[in-house]
């Protein structure tokens, strides 16, 4: 079938309202008796837009919860499939760690968002899911919306005939996009073994954790462990690699500043959550009396959710994650936004491969892209198997420190539903619950 | 390993023909950019330099005209080059796809562009015939200068003059019209924060440029103080002054040359814009290539509220315009532009009148 018919003309043929659900059968608003209900219902915004969009429509939404054996098991992957009257299909990725239900209900809740509408204007789409939302998106909503944009990238790819960096501007690099494993490593022996697995694979950088859990105020002996943990790394490293330091917000502010303030000498690439996102003088204050770069961002949702942490310069860089941030339609304008402030861009990605592969298109297009997360390792795991199973490529697998670039149209990728169904569900399970020795709750 | 270059994308060839409008003296600068299979892209900027556009040729060698955002790196050229650049890839990437550029961009978000046409006159009579004709051609928003005044500082007389000339245009345009009030850049902070203050239950668009950009702390005050909007950003080089007017709560409405900018950086700004609830509207005084790609950055970002267009009194200047992209382009239907729908900027370049309106020296 020759697609290009479907787009640039006038008067699409398909009215929207032809197809099930389509706005244009959707009934008069009486959500609420209230004199501020709205006044008028249309026209509604995707028949205003028929005459100069194209003509594919959305016919259907399928949801997709996946369990995969060796991933953790807090977060089976969340995907969602997009169908269109053409044929083709895009995909779309929102995994929310510990909160997989609430996402495959999420999603379904804007099924009559996308049936029957263009998938092509992905921008106007994105501002009715969190608009009309009308509480304003957390991370729920925050993932919902990231999965269905994602697939509409996926889908704007593949109608345009193009790979999603070629229609963000990109690439910055050709060969493909920096990105760093895990440090699966901690005794100085295996840092060692480690460095020389990196050397010879061309792999430039890591991250590693702080070794326990810590109360808002710490003892000599924890601070003294993290300070000596993170000593070991560089130093079973050495000097070339690049090292980031997640503090997964396990430290109050006055503990993370006392341990960074001993870090500053082993020249980090970043120490990433130094203390929880919801209070950004607390990471201000940290960030003012340390040298080391902060990091942080990967809990927060769309650009509002980061214009604070921006607007006050209070952070190096920024790692807000495709799967909540709103797709790469919100990941783009986090990175626009701290693109005005001289902030540099490392999307975190733990989740599953959707995210991942569409974060790389992102990576390669922005001007403040620094480094590219993945939580995959040195020695390939069962999950890489998985994934090189379902695409047929060895997806998020650096090449001399790069993932290479997806170069088919959309996201750059072919999945079936068939390919799934042997990772069937297993439903939701909680993140880690971790405790203190007496039992008092921690941060992990 | 990198796929090889698309033919009908890679960048071969890129050539400048300075225009000008024979009335008005308007100038502005057309950028073709050619592909290795020959396919055409068109840009405008205000101006390009021969050391720009020979750094441009150099440039795009061995790149895709898709590859709009990274070719910026290294490139130490004028923003109005660089614009100029932008717009034609995105021209060509349209064109490829088969695509509107608004659509391309993840448009459109909306289906026409409210326009605001910028009125000269050194007199209220020149003023209200200015505007009086663009309402006929179909304007309802028009940006209306403040009166010189000769006496800076003695803001009661420019008030008052100010007060006559939006009276009269107001009742010249009829109803149903808005206007903006354009200080240029150009006033003191004290006549600015009068003028502000003055026209507070007016319900003017907005206050544009009220004070030197940058006067930081005027504007922040002259925002702070009075509730009429006031824009800025014709004269801002980049998104981080926008960044710095935002968080200073000293701006309504943002206000980025098109010329300067391109449709890529623009909406890099109005990104920058949209957590402070702050709506874009582009600044433009070139051609009609330029209003093109105005569209399609209009119908591609969600906080866009109206679009600046040249209305050249002088019919030989519309002409002009008409000849060189068409008469749909900047025909206006009740205060609205309508969005181009063909592939790229969506506009038929004649270049038959490059030759009859180049640019020469005298």
């Amino acid at each position: 079938m020759n697609r290009r018919h479907f787009l640039s003309g006038a008067g699409g043929t398909l009215a929207a309202g032809r197809l099930s659900g389509g706005p244009a059968r959707r009934p008069a608003l009486s959500f609420c008796d209230c004199s501020l209900a709205p006044q008028a219902t249309t026209p509604t915004g995707a028949d205003a837009l028929a005459a100069v969009g194209s003509k594919v429509r959305i016919t259907n939404l399928k949801t997709f919860g996946v369990t995969i054996p060796g991933a953790p098991p807090d977060r089976p992957y969340v995907f969602v499939k997009l169908e269109t009257n053409d044929g083709l299909v895009g995909w779309g990725e929102g995994t929310l760690e510990g909160k997989a239900g609430a996402v495959l209900a999420c999603i379904n809740d804007f099924r009559e968002f996308l049936i029957g509408a263009d998938p092509m204007p992905v921008e106007h789409h994105w501002q009715s899911m969190y608009v009309h939302s009308f509480y304003r998106a957390g991370p729920v909503i925050g993932s919902a919306i990231s999965a269905i944009d994602q697939a509409l990238w996926d889908l704007r790819g593949k109608i345009l005939g193009v790979p999603v960096y070629k229609l963000l501007g990109g690439p910055n690099d050709p060969d493909g996009v920096r990105g760093y494993y895990v440090a699966n490593a901690r005794t100085l022996e295996d840092l060692k073994r480690l460095r020389e697995t990196a050397t010879a694979q061309g792999i430039t950088a890591f991250k590693g954790g702080l070794p326990s859990y810590y109360e808002w105020i710490e003892t000599n002996e924890k601070i003294t462990e993290a300070i000596r943990h993170v000593q070991t790394l560089r130093e079973g490293l050495g000097p070339d690699i690049d090292i980031a330091v997640d503090f997964h917000a396990k430290t109050s502010p006055s503990v993370a500043s006392v341990i960074i303030k001993e870090l500053d000498p082993l020249n980090l690439l970043w120490v990433e959550e130094p203390c929880p996102p919801e209070n950004v003088r607390a990471m201000a204050r940290i960030a003012r009396r340390v040298n080391t770069p902060i990091a942080t961002g990967e809990r927060l949702v769309a650009s509002y959710g980061v214009r604070e942490l921006v607007e006050q310069s209070v952070v190096d860089i920024i790692q807000t994650d495709a799967n909540h941030v709103g797709g790469l339609t919100g990941l783009w304008k986090v990175a626009a936004l701290a693109n005005a402030s001289s902030i540099s861009m490392a999307p975190h990605a733990c989740e599953g491969p959707i995210g991942m592969l569409a974060s790389l298109h992102l990576d390669a297009s922005i001007p403040n892209f620094l480094i590219q997360e993945c939580c995959g390792q040195a020695v390939p795991q069962i999950r890489d198997k998985v994934w090189e199973e379902w695409f047929g490529f060895p997806a998020m697998r650096m090449v001399k420190g790069k993932y290479p670039l997806p170069d088919k149209p959309g996201l750059g990728f072919e999945l079936t539903e068939d390919a799934l169904k042997k990772y069937q569900f297993a439903g939701s399970r909680p993140m880690a619950r971790v405790f203190h020795k007496d039992g008092s709750v921690a941060e992990w | 390993m990198p796929a090889p270059l698309n033919p009908q994308l890679e960048m071969v060839a890129l050539d400048a023909f300075a225009l000008r409008e024979p009335a008005s003296k308007r100038s502005y600068t057309v950028l073709r950019l050619r592909t290795r299979s020959g396919a055409i892209g068109y840009g405008e900027c205000s101006r390009i330099t021969p050391s720009d556009l020979s750094a441009l040729r150099v440039a795009i060698q061995g790149k895709e005209a898709s590859s709009f955002e990274s070719i910026r790196r290294g490139l130490s050229v004028t923003p109005s080059a660089l614009a100029g650049l932008d717009i034609a890839m995105l021209d060509l990437v349209g064109k490829f796809t088969k695509a509107p550029v608004y659509q391309v961009l993840g448009g459109p978000t909306r289906n026409q562009a409210r326009a605001l046409a910028r009125i000269d006159g050194d007199t209220d009579e020149a003023v209200v015939a200015a505007v009086s004709q663009a309402r006929a051609a179909g304007h309802k928003a028009f940006l209306i200068p403040v009166p010189a005044t000769h006496s800076p500082n003695h803001s009661a007389t420019l008030v008052n003059a100010t007060r006559q000339r939006l009276d009269r245009v107001r009742s010249a345009a009829g109803a149903g019209c808005d206007f903006v009030l354009a200080g240029a850049g150009n006033l003191t902070a004290g006549d600015a924060s009068s003028l502000a203050a003055a026209f507070e239950r007016s319900h003017l668009l907005w206050f544009d440029e009220p004070c030197p950009l940058s006067n930081l702390s005027a504007a922040s005050r002259i925002a702070g103080e009075n509730v009429t909007p006031v824009g800025f950003g014709r004269f801002a080089a980049d998104a981080g002054i926008f960044l710095d007017l935002l968080r200073s709560d000293a701006i309504d409405v943002v206000r980025p040359d098109l010329g300067r900018h391109g449709i890529t950086r623009i909406r890099r700004i109005s990104a920058v814009a949209e957590p402070y609830y702050v709506a874009v509207a582009p600044f433009h005084d070139g051609g009609p290539i330029a209003t093109a790609a105005a569209l399609n950055l209009a119908a591609s970002i969600p906080n866009f509220f109206i679009q600046q267009i040249p209305y050249p009194a002088a019919e030989q200047d519309r002409r002009m315009r008409a000849r060189l992209a068409g008469d749909a382009t900047e025909e206006i239907k009740d205060g609205f532009l309508q969005l181009p729908r063909g592939p790229g900027l969506g506009v038929s370049v004649n270049e038959a009148a490059f030759t009859e309106y180049l640019e020469r020296e005298g």
